[in-house]
C-alpha cells in the first residue's frame, strides 16, 4: 500500500500531504494536521458533524478522500477565524446562544458561511433547507436560526463568494 | 436587594466555553492525542444471553499493531459500583464478562492496540464460544414463571426492601372502586430513547511520571466517575486525576462510568496513554438509554370528576443490568399518580431485568414515561365521563398541605397557577371558578 | 483493513479497461455517500476502489426533448437543471446540501431501499440506462435494470455510465412521506406521469419507492387509470387501493409495512389527486 503526496490548499495555504490511498479528509486534517475543530460524529455523513468547504461547497469529509481534493481549495473552521477577535458568523453565534455543548458549531458555522456567500439575505425557510444536514442535539435549533439571520444582518451583504 | 442590583442573575451572561465552541478551539476527548498514545476498542457479545465457554485471542494477537487484551481477570474488582455509592444495592454488572452475558453489545475483552484500526481488526479477529441461552425481551414475559431468569438472586426483579416491586399504598382502592361511578383503564408503553450526543462517550488514561493517571473523560460525573473507576481499580482516590467538564451532549447518558475503568486499567497494564471512545453504532446500539416503560392504569371516578381511587401497575424495562433503573423506579413511584390528590392510591412499580440494552438516566428519567402516561389517562377519564379536560384537572389538581400516596406533604405546589397562565397563554377561557382558585391549603 | 490502491481513471474508456483487468478486487465509487460509510465501518473492505470523478462523465446534455445526464453529475448540479421539474425536485429532496454536492445521480440509482428516491422520477419518465463494457455501449430501459433487492443488471466488466430521460410531454406529481420534511429515507416515494388526452388518461406511469426490493413502477395501479377513462374520484381511489395493493413493503427502523402500505394508498391518491387538480 504505497502512500502518496497530494498537494492542496487548506485555510489559503498550500500544502503537501503523505497519505495512505482513500484516507478521509477529516482523519487527515484531525489526526494528521492536528486541526481539530472539524469535528467527528458518526463516519456515516449523517450529522454533520466534519462539515468542510470545498471550493466553498460544504461536504462532509467524513466521506472525501483526499486524493478527491488534489487541487482544491478547502477551508477548515480554523480558517475562518481570524487571528484576533472573531469572524461575524461565529460573533453572532456566540451573542445568540446558539451553542451549548459546542461539538455541531464547526460544522453549523461553515454550513452558514457557504449559506451566506450564495445568498447574502437568506428567509428563515432558506435557512432551515440549508441546515437539514447538520443535527445538533442540545439548542433544539432556534437559537441557530436567530444567529444565522444576525450574521446575515452583521454582513450586510459584505460577504463577497468565498474561494 | 432588586433585580437591577444583581450581576448575574437576572442578566444575559455570555458562556465562559462560547469563544472556544465557536472557534473550534475547545478541546473534546476524541481530539486529545499523545505521540506513544495506545488504542482501546471492546469484543462484544453477538448473543442476547449467553454462557462464554472459551475466548481465543491466537488469531487477534497476529494483527500487526496488537499489544495486548484484558480479560475479567485482569480486572482487580470486576464489578461497577454506580448504585452503591447512592446507597442502593446490589452491584451486579461486571466491568468485562466472566461467565455469562446479558444484553447483545456486552463488553467481553478490551483489545489494546498502536492503531485505531489495529484495534478494530483484532477485535474483530477475537473467536468467541458462546453458549447461547434462551433470551427474554419482555417486561411481563421476563416476570411469568418459567422465564429465563437473569439474575443470582434467582427472579428478574430488582428487591425493594424484600419486596418484588416499589409498592405505595394509600387508602383502600377496592373500596374507591366500588363506590366510584365510571372505572376507567388504560395501558401505556414507552420506547427506550437514545441520547445520541453528537459527540460519543470516551476518555483517554494517561500514566505519569510521579506514578498517577491522569485521565481526560466527556463523563458528566467527574468524581462520581473517579471514585468509581479507584474502587474497581483498588487503588486509593488520590492516584487518579480527573479532568473534564467539556461534552459534547450528555442528556444522563454519559453518567455510566462504562470506559474509564478499563481504559485505566489498560494505561496502568501498558505504561502508555489509552484511549477508549464508543463509535456511533456503539452510542446507538450498546451505550445505555432512557429505559422502556409499560404502565397499567385503573381508575375510579365519580361523576363530578373526582378520582377516588387510582391503581397503577408499572415496568420499568432495566434491560441487563441496574446502572440507575432502580432510583428510578422509586422516583417514578413517587410521581405516577400525578400531581393531583387521590384519597385511595396502590402503586407497584416493577424494575424488570431482560436480555435488552440497559437502561440508565436521561433528562427525568422514571418521571417522564409517568408524566406522560397520566396524562394521556387524565385525558381518556375526562373523554369518557364527558368532562372538559382542562376542568378535570383543576377538580383533582393537589393544594400545599394535601399528603401525597407516599405520605410527603405537598409544598410548593403550582399546577394551578400554571394552568391559569397556560390558559392566558394560548387564549383559552376558563370559568371563573377556575381563574380564582389558588394551591393554598383546603 | 486499509485500501491498497485508490484508481483514480481519467476517461470512461480508461476506467472501463481498469474494471476488466480488476474484476471482483475493484469497488467502484461515484460520490462515495453510499460507499464511503461502509468503508468508514469496517463492513465493505475493499482491495481496491475506484472512483470515477475525473472520468469525464460529469454532464448533462440538452437537446430538443432529451436530456443525457452523465453518472457523475452531481445531485447539486441535477437539483439547479430546470429542463424536467419532476426531475429536479426528487434530486433536491434527496439528502442534504453537502451530500448533494458529493452524491451522483447514477450512483443514486445504486442506494437501497428506503434510500434511492432518484430513480422514482427516473422510472416515472421512462428514463434508460447507457451501459459501458469492454464490447461497447448498451442501452436498457431503468425499469429492467433493477432485477432484485441491491443487484442488478450490469455485467461484471460494465459500469452505468448515463442516464437519458426525454422531457415529460404530459403531467407529473412528486411526493416524498418521510419521518423528516428534508433530508429523511423515505415512508414511500411516488412519482408519477400522466399524458392527459383531454380529460381521458391516455399513458400512466406510477413509480414508487421504498415499498419493494428496489424503485418499482405499480403496474396494475397504471391499467386502472388507463382503463377507466377519467381521473375521477371513483378512478383515483381504485388506482390508490390498486398500488397499495401491489407493492410489497417491508418493515425497517423508518417504517413498519403496514404503515407503509397504509401511506401508500394515502400518496397515490393524493399525487393523482393533484394531477387532476392541475390546469392543462
Amino acid at each position: 500500500m504505497a502512500p502518496k503526496i497530494v498537494s492542496f490548499i487548506l485555510n489559503g495555504r498550500e500544502i503537501d500531504v503523505m497519505i495512505k490511498p482513500l484516507m478521509t479528509l477529516q482523519k487527515l486534517v484531525r489526526d494528521q494536521l492536528d486541526y481539530t475543530a472539524t469535528k467527528t460524529g458518526c463516519k456515516q455523513g449523517g450529522c454533520g458533524s466534519c462539515t468542510v468547504l470545498v471550493n466553498g461547497q460544504p461536504m462532509m469529509s467524513c466521506l472525501l478522500p483526499v486524493e478527491d481534493v488534489a487541487g482544491q481549495k478547502v477551508t477548515t473552521l480554523e480558517g475562518l477565524t481570524p487571528a484576533n477577535g472573531l469572524h461575524p458568523i461565529q460573533e453572532a453565534f456566540f451573542e445568540k446562544f446558539a451553542i451549548q455543548c459546542g461539538y455541531c458549531s464547526p460544522g453549523m458555522i461553515l454550513m452558514t458561511k457557504a449559506l451566506l456567500d450564495r445568498n447574502p439575505n437568506p428567509s428563515r425557510q432558506e435557512i432551515i433547507e440549508a441546515l437539514t444536514g447538520n443535527l445538533c442535539r442540545c439548542t433544539g435549533y432556534e437559537p441557530i436560526i436567530e444567529a444565522i439571520e444576525a450574521a446575515a444582518k452583521k454582513l450586510n451583504g459584505k460577504e463577497g463568494v468565498s474561494p | 436587594m432588586i433585580i437591577s442590583d444583581l450581576k448575574v442573575v437576572g442578566q444575559s451572561v455570555q458562556r465562559r466555553d462560547g469563544l472556544g465552541h465557536v472557534t473550534g478551539k475547545t478541546i473534546y476527548i476524541d481530539d486529545i492525542k499523545f505521540p506513544d498514545m495506545l488504542h482501546l476498542k471492546m469484543v462484544r457479545s453477538p448473543a442476547p444471553h449467553a454462557r462464554i465457554k472459551s475466548i481465543d485471542f491466537s488469531d487477534a494477537e497476529k494483527v500487526p499493531g496488537f499489544v495486548r487484551a484484558l480479560t475479567h481477570q485482569d480486572v482487580p474488582k470486576n464489578i461497577y459500583t454506580i448504585l452503591c455509592l447512592i446507597g442502593v444495592g446490589p452491584d451486579e454488572e461486571p466491568v468485562l464478562a466472566a461467565d455469562k452475558v446479558l444484553y447483545k453489545g456486552e463488553q467481553i475483552a478490551a483489545i489494546v492496540a498502536e492503531t485505531e484500526d489495529a484495534a478494530l481488526e483484532a477485535a474483530s479477529r477475537v473467536e468467541l464460544d458462546l453458549e447461547e441461552l434462551p433470551a427474554v425481551y419482555d417486561v411481563e414475559e421476563a416476570l411469568q414463571p418459567g422465564a429465563p431468569i437473569l439474575k443470582e438472586w434467582g427472579a428478574n426483579y430488582f428487591v425493594y426492601e424484600g419486596h418484588h416491586c416499589r409498592r405505595v399504598r394509600f387508602g383502600d382502592v377496592d373500596q374507591g372502586f366500588a363506590e366510584a361511578d365510571f372505572i376507567i383503564e388504560g395501558r401505556y408503553q414507552t420506547s427506550p430513547i437514545e441520547h445520541a450526543p453528537t459527540e460519543t462517550t470516551g476518555c483517554v488514561a494517561k500514566p505519569e511520571p510521579d506514578g498517577r493517571l491522569t485521565v481526560y473523560t466527556n463523563t458528566q460525573a467527574l468524581f462520581f466517575t473517579l471514585d468509581n473507576t479507584a474502587l474497581i481499580l483498588n487503588i486509593p482516590f488520590n492516584k487518579l486525576h480527573f479532568v473534564g467538564g467539556t461534552v459534547g451532549g450528555g442528556f444522563g447518558g454519559k453518567v455510566d462510568v462504562i470506559v474509564e475503568p478499563i481504559a485505566t486499567l489498560a494505561a496502568m497494564k501498558t505504561g502508555r496513554p489509552v484511549k477508549y471512545t464508543f463509535s456511533r453504532e456503539e452510542e446507538m446500539r450498546v451505550s445505555s438509554t432512557r429505559g422502556a416503560w409499560r404502565m397499567y392504569y385503573k381508575d375510579g371516578v365519580m361523576k363530578d370528576g373526582r378520582i377516588v381511587a387510582r391503581q397503577v401497575t408499572s415496568y420499568a424495562d432495566a434491560g441487563a443490568y441496574n446502572r440507575h433503573t432502580p432510583y428510578a423506579v422509586t422516583k417514578h413511584a413517587a410521581n405516577v399518580g400525578g400531581p393531583y390528590s387521590i384519597p385511595n392510591v396502590h402503586i407497584d412499580a416493577h424494575c424488570v431485568y431482560t436480555n435488552r440494552q440497559p437502561g440508565s438516566a436521561m433528562r427525568g428519567f422514571g418521571v417522564t414515561p409517568a408524566s406522560f402516561a397520566v396524562e394521556v389517562q387524565m385525558d381518556k377519564i375526562a373523554e369518557t365521563i364527558g368532562m372538559d379536560p382542562w376542568e378535570l384537572r383543576f377538580v383533582n389538581a393537589y393544594h400545599n398541605g394535601d399528603v401525597k400516596p407516599h405520605r410527603k406533604i405537598v409544598e410548593d405546589a403550582t399546577l394551578i397557577e400554571t394552568m391559569q397562565a397556560a390558559a392566558r397563554l394560548t387564549g383559552h377561557s376558563l370559568p371563573e371558578k377556575y381563574l380564582a382558585m389558588t394551591s393554598d391549603p383546603r | 483493513m486499509s485500501v491498497k490502491e485508490y484508481l483514480l481513471p481519467q476517461s470512461l474508456a480508461e476506467a472501463v479497461k481498469l474494471l476488466a483487468q480488476h474484476g471482483d478486487s475493484l469497488l467502484v465509487m461515484a460520490g462515495g455517500t453510499i460507499t464511503m460509510p461502509l468503508i468508514n465501518d469496517g463492513i465493505s473492505r475493499p482491495d481496491m476502489v475506484m472512483g470515477l470523478r475525473h472520468a469525464g462523465l460529469d454532464y448533462i446534455r440538452h437537446s430538443n426533448s432529451s436530456l443525457s445526464i452523465g453518472a457523475m453529475t452531481t445531485l447539486a448540479e441535477m437539483s439547479g437543471d430546470e429542463a424536467i421539474p419532476l426531475l429536479q425536485q426528487a434530486t433536491r429532496n434527496t439528502g442534504g446540501w453537502a451530500i448533494r454536492n458529493m452524491g451522483t445521480v447514477g450512483g443514486n440509482l445504486f442506494a437501497p431501499p428506503p434510500a434511492g428516491d432518484v430513480a422514482v422520477a427516473l422510472l416515472a419518465l421512462d428514463a434508460q440506462v447507457k451501459l459501458a463494457g469492454q464490447s461497447g455501449d448498451r442501452l436498457l430501459p431503468l425499469a429492467d435494470f433493477y432485477t432484485g433487492f441491491m443487484s442488478n443488471a450490469l455485467q461484471p466488466d460494465e459500469l452505468l455510465a448515463e442516464i437519458q430521460v426525454s422531457v415529460p410531454q404530459g403531467k407529473t406529481v412528486y411526493l416524498k412521506a418521510g419521518r423528516k420534511h428534508a433530508n429523511t429515507p423515505a415512508i414511500v416515494t411516488v412519482a408519477a406521469h400522466l399524458l392527459m388526452d383531454g380529460e381521458q388518461v391516455k399513458e400512466a406511469r406510477l413509480a414508487l419507492n421504498a415499498v419493494g426490493p428496489h424503485p418499482l413502477r405499480a403496474t396494475r395501479a397504471e391499467e386502472i387509470l388507463v382503463k377507466a377513462g377519467r381521473l375521477d374520484e371513483t378512478t383515483i381511489t381504485a388506482s390508490a387501493a390498486a398500488a397499495a395493493e401491489e407493492c410489497e413493503p417491508f418493515t425497517d427502523a423508518i417504517a413498519t409495512e403496514w404503515y407503509r402500505r397504509k401511506m401508500v394508498g394515502i400518496y397515490v391518491k393524493r399525487v393523482l389527486a393533484q394531477i387532476a387538480g392541475k390546469e392543462a
